[in-house]
């Protein structure tokens, strides 16, 4: 059990440095990565929730005990999310890239010419 | 004759079949964006046909599986509303694009427009909350990249501002599912609803705060609508137009689906209709001082959010009704307004409303369309508008807490300032003195297709003026799908 806990605390962590990154970096780059940050730490809470210590994949042709396999779904739902996450953050570099052509500079407190 | 439990799966695929055709066939990128949304009309139109003949919802079960194992499809008449509504506003701004987006990639354009409709449709129509998320990201990847469509500064900051916030909103949505999954293994929103008695524990009330917090940063709502005046302005007319009257209803949508009928809160919902209150006041507020045209259609988008957001707050029959009702006619009016914006700069180069002066008359059929939308938009009858704005009104004096009737102050008073610069505009555009020099040119093609949607959507906006009872019932039996949690668990889960 307490396994888990470090799992947790882990992926939750990972989600909090990249939070922090987005809410207080003025780098759109460390911006994104924060952002690619916070995506890691939300899989690997998915992945910690259906892990069992020492189980495999739940073929059925293994015979397996349900205790001994690891829950797939959430696997499933990690390939969705890694895959939403690249494209998010190409488009985000490529807009990245077309940004520093008009203005110059990536520094978000520079790039202000829309207000409130 | 269609299979019956294949037809609402169309709803989802011909837009994103479309979508992919016309990457491989440029040139009926155009007739592809413009059929997609057609098809949909039909496909809605022969479902609710179907739907008020046997009075009961349509489950599409995909894989072979019985719920809550597969991810399934739930046609109600809420989803069919709304899919309906997307439908509608697709198709006038897909014929409105053709006069108006004229580069050369304009096949890029039909393709991410088709994806929108897409994510939209399946957003609304899905009966899974993964796969809420995944066609939400749909939604939101392919808006990411229409805004910044025009290729300028202006839009490439409004996208990667909106970037930003829409994907950190979506972060936190996967972690609000993720946990939800975590304490009951299930992602069916059914299946969710029937575990859920009540929200009492720290993990619930946690998931609960997320995913209201990512659907937010997409439904605009207070402290996370400071991406939508940039980019609502920044995209192309049609696709302001799109994401005003659709995309931030699609996310107040998921809003209270996962606070009704996956939660089952069944009273008045305070932390939203906190929000909602603060969001309509800065809304209007901000877009008292505008300038620029789209700003102030934006700004004035996001405090109409804040009125629909109070409505499905309060959290009864009434009141679910009277929201519905409004985001019926504020996506009319909105579109249209959006629209006949990207006219006047599509003609005139400006969106500045100071140098707009005085167009109005040169453009009588636009202008006096955008009359008709505003005039809805302030609750003036005989228009749409009157009616929605009315019954939300009503459903506040008829709910049992008093101190709801210091909200109805609040909605007055903003209606009052949304009046004072809606009647500015009207006001300066329609006067006789020009300053502005002006081309005063033979009406084209392209020109027709940018008026007829306009004015259609106005002529919608006065016919569903006198309807208000048809309208009501309609949407009396969406407001109990969204709101009666048991039935909707029975419908979907009743057969095992």
């Amino acid at each position: 059990m307490f396994k888990m806990y470090i799992y947790f605390i882990a992926s939750f962590g990972l989600f909090l440095i990249g939070l922090y990154a987005v809410l207080s970096k003025k780098n759109l780059i460390k911006v994104i990565l924060g952002l690619s940050l916070m995506e890691t730490g939300v899989n690997l809470f998915l992945i910690s929730l259906g892990y069992v210590n020492g189980g495999t994949a739940p073929i059925f042709e293994r015979a397996l005990s349900p205790s001994k396999m690891v829950d797939p779904v959430p696997q499933a739902l990690v390939l969705t999310s890694i895959v939403i996450g690249v494209s998010v953050t190409a488009l985000a570099l490529s807009l990245c890239v077309k940004l520093h052509e008009k203005t110059g500079t990536l520094d978000l407190t520079k790039i202000r010419s829309l207000k409130w | 004759m269609v299979n019956i439990n294949i037809l609402p799966l169309y709803l989802i695929l011909i837009p994103l079949t479309f979508a992919f055709l016309s990457l491989l066939f440029n040139k009926l990128s155009k007739a592809l964006g413009v059929l997609a949304p057609v098809l949909n009309l039909l496909i809605i139109y022969k479902l609710s046909y179907i739907f008020f003949q046997s009075k009961a919802s349509i489950i599409v079960n995909l894989g072979g599986w019985k719920p809550p194992f597969c991810i399934n499809l739930v046609i109600a008449p809420l989803s069919l509303f709304l899919a309906f509504l997307i439908s509608l506003i697709a198709l006038a701004s897909s014929i409105y694009s053709i006069g108006y987006i004229h580069d050369k990639l304009s096949y890029k354009y039909y393709s991410l427009f088709l994806l929108l409709i897409t994510g939209a449709t399946g957003s609304v129509l899905t009966g899974d909350i993964f796969n809420l998320f995944v066609f939400f990201e749909i939604l939101c990847i392919s808006s990411y990249i229409l805004v910044a469509y025009e290729k300028n500064k202006d839009s490439y900051e409004a996208a990667i501002k909106y970037l930003v916030q829409g994907s950190l909103g979506s972060t936190l949505m996967l972690l609000g599912i993720a946990i939800l999954y975590g304490l009951y293994g299930t992602l069916n929103m059914a299946d969710l609803a029937n575990h859920i008695t009540g929200i009492n524990s720290i993990y619930l009330k946690t998931a609960l705060a997320l995913l209201i917090s990512g659907f937010g940063v997409e439904a605009a709502i207070f402290p996370l609508n400071t991406w939508l005046p940039d980019a609502h302005p920044a995209a192309p007319s049609s696709i302001s137009a799109m994401l005003s009257g659709v995309a931030i209803k699609v996310g107040v949508y998921a809003i209270f689906r996962v606070v009704f009928t996956i939660f089952g809160h069944n009273t008045l919902f305070l932390p939203l209709l906190a929000l909602g209150i603060f969001t309509l006041i800065t809304g209007e507020l901000s877009a008292y001082k505008q300038d620029n045209l789209k700003r102030l259609l934006a700004y004035s988008s996001t405090g109409q959010i804040g009125l629909i957001v109070i409505a499905l707050s309060i959290g009864s029959n009434e009141s679910i009704t009277a929201g519905l009702y409004q985001i019926l006619s504020h996506a009319l009016a909105k579109s249209l307004l959006f629209l006949s914006a990207g006219y006047f700069l599509y003609k005139y180069k400006t969106l500045a409303i100071s140098k707009l002066k005085g167009l109005g008359r040169s453009n009588i059929l636009v202008f006096s369309s955008m009359i008709i939308a505003i005039f809805s938009l302030l609750g003036i009858p005989p228009m749409i508008g009157f009616y929605s704005k009315f019954s939300i009104l009503m459903s506040l004096f008829s709910s049992p807490v008093p101190a709801l009737y210091a909200i109805v102050i609040s909605i007055i008073l903003m209606t009052g300032v949304e009046a004072a610069y809606f009647l500015r505009l009207i006001g300066s555009m329609g006067t006789n003195d020009i300053s502005y020099e002006q081309n005063i040119s033979q009406k084209s093609t392209s020109d027709w297709l940018m008026i007829i949607p306009i004015i259609t959507l106005a002529i919608l906006i006065i016919i569903a003026g006198f309807y208000p009872h048809m309208i009501q019932t309609v949407l009396g039996n969406a407001a109990d799908n969204l709101f009666y949690k048991n039935n909707y668990v029975f419908r979907v889960l009743g057969g095992y």
